[in-house]
């Protein structure tokens, strides 16, 4: 497989609002490999988000390349696909009208287009909801739906963005185990960032742990799960256990205030 | 008459609970109209106001003889043209404004002049220009409601969600096509909700321009009726054009809520 590897290198990021200038990340070089699954964790406003958004190309750098399969990136492309959050599923679209939407935009043909939606709309365990629109969905449904959008139009690369912040404990825990599934059969390349280190060292091959603003990356850690177990087996093993406090620790540094000499 | 919720009435079984909030909600009225008729020939003269039951009984004569519907046609027709040319332009404009800043910084100023005048003070200056008759009273109707309709365009259209314009992006869409893909359906609630608000001002500025500047319409009649000392008549008009307002409003909403179920 050589698709869906991004290559980061001296990224800078300032945000100039014309009164004054932030620098949200500063010379953060870091590859990932096609197919892989990296977290990013980092304290909050280490600017983790613009990181993402810059890879998506919804940002412009300000200095540094960012390249996916060896091109530099210019503006949003179909070869990524995010999934937000608070999900940003179109309203006035139903749960079948917005999974079909990126296949629409590539002109496929309309019976292709429900039967490629309805395959990820199946995945997702939202057959009978098709014609639902967004607001009588929970939180849960709405994020399965966004995957789904994003999954139809086929991006190599997933970039999400602290998808299952908003949602309760077993809901997290059942679409991070039904990610992990995808991720597997599916060969994307994701991107991961979360604020819960525990939900970053279970879901990933590597994670990335940022500075404090401006961000940049700090270390990364790899570790090497047995997928083969089950969640229980896996948050209780000693190689889990001590991925995630090394990665907590290393983390832990930059949200503590600054020990002065 | 809308009511998000059942209040109070929660507790009674849901079949009855439509019904008796329709009773609730008219019992204002009712008791207005109670003492009204009580009024009406004893603590005020009859002529100066005429009971109810007068009232009535000369808005069932006007139906009966047909004589008002004529004038109530041209004075919709003009509400509606006036409010159509509105919605078109406000619509167009608002968006234009909310996406575009050379749009923006060119009509910002013709706005904040237009917003406080009074646009019933401006027939006087539309019988200039246009003369008597329809064409005074459309301008002042579509001068009324170009402003709601473009402030409710202009401020949905540029606080669209980024991350709903982001998601289209990421998934092809670019250019005019975001217009057509997002800005406009992610707008158009709040181009329903500025036309619900612009319904009542188009009225308000019908009437007030037929009342100076026409030989036709509901607002004519009133002034006619008036003239002629015929004051149960003069009521009579009032209380049909108020019913076919509140009737627009209603409908509208109505039809508002079928369109954007998904709201």
């Amino acid at each position: 497989m050589s698709d869906g590897d991004i290559s980061i290198s001296n990224l800078e990021k300032v945000y100039d609002d014309g009164a004054e200038k932030t620098k949200a990340i500063e010379d953060l070089s870091f590859d990932i490999d096609s197919g892989e699954f990296v977290g990013v964790v980092g304290p909050s406003g280490c600017g983790k988000s613009s990181l993402l958004y810059l890879i998506a190309g919804f940002l412009e750098t300000t200095d540094g390349t960012i390249s996916v399969d060896g091109e530099p990136i210019d503006g949003p492309g179909t070869d990524r696909g995010v999934v937000f959050q608070d999900y940003a599923l179109f309203p006035w679209r139903t749960v079948m009208e917005n999974v079909t939407y990126g296949l629409e935009e590539q002109g496929v043909s309309k019976e292709e287009r429900r039967s490629t939606a309805q395959r990820y709309i199946d995945m997702m365990d939202l057959g009978g909801f098709e014609d639902r629109y967004p607001k009588e969905l929970s939180g849960g449904m709405k994020q399965r739906v966004a995957i789904a959008r994003t999954l139809a139009y086929d991006p190599k690369i997933l970039l999400m963005d602290e998808p299952f912040g908003a949602l309760d404990q077993p809901l997290r825990e059942s679409l991070q185990d039904q990610l992990l599934d995808i991720w597997r059969d599916l060969e994307k390349t994701v991107v991961f960032i979360t604020h819960d280190v525990e939900e970053a060292v279970y879901l990933s091959e590597r994670v990335m742990i940022m500075t404090r603003r401006p961000g940049t990356k700090k270390t990364v850690v790899p570790f090497d799960l047995d997928r083969s177990l089950d969640r229980e087996e896996i948050i209780t093993s000693d190689k889990f256990v001590t991925t995630k406090n090394s990665v907590w620790k290393s983390l832990r540094e930059e949200t503590q205030p600054e020990v002065q000499p | 008459m809308a009511h998000a919720d059942t209040g109070s009435l929660g507790v009674l079984p849901r079949r009855f609970q439509h019904a008796t909030r329709l009773i609730v909600d008219w019992i204002p009225l009712a008791i207005v109209v109670v003492l009204w008729e009580f009024a009406s020939g004893t603590a005020v003269p009859a002529d100066v106001l005429p009971s109810p039951v007068t009232v009535s009984v000369q808005i069932a004569d006007l139906l009966a003889t047909g004589e008002i519907f004529s004038h109530l046609f041209v004075s919709l027709f003009r509400f509606g043209v006036g409010l159509g040319l509105s919605i078109a332009v406000g619509v167009v404009l608002g968006i234009g404004m909310a996406r575009s800043a050379p749009i923006e910084n060119f009509f910002d100023v013709f706005l904040s002049m237009l917003y406080p005048i009074p646009k019933v003070a401006l027939v006087p200056l539309a019988m200039l220009w246009l003369g008597v008759g329809t064409g005074p009273a459309v301008l002042v109707v579509f001068l009324a409601c170009l402003l709601p309709i473009i402030m409710n365009s202009y401020n949905a259209a540029g606080d669209v969600d980024q991350n709903l314009v982001w998601s289209a992006k990421m998934m092809g869409t670019e250019g005019w096509e975001l217009l057509r893909k997002v800005v406009i359906p992610a707008t158009i609630p709040h181009i329903l909700t500025g036309i619900r608000q612009a319904i009542p001002i188009a009225f308000i500025a019908l009437v007030s321009a037929e009342l100076v500047a026409s030989y036709e319409g509901i607002g004519y009649l009133i002034l006619e009726a008036g003239q002629v000392g015929n004051y149960s008549l003069m009521f009579a008009n009032i209380v049909v054009i108020s019913a076919v307002a509140y009737a627009f409003v209603t409908g509208f909403e109505i039809a508002r809520d079928r369109v954007v179920v998904w709201t």
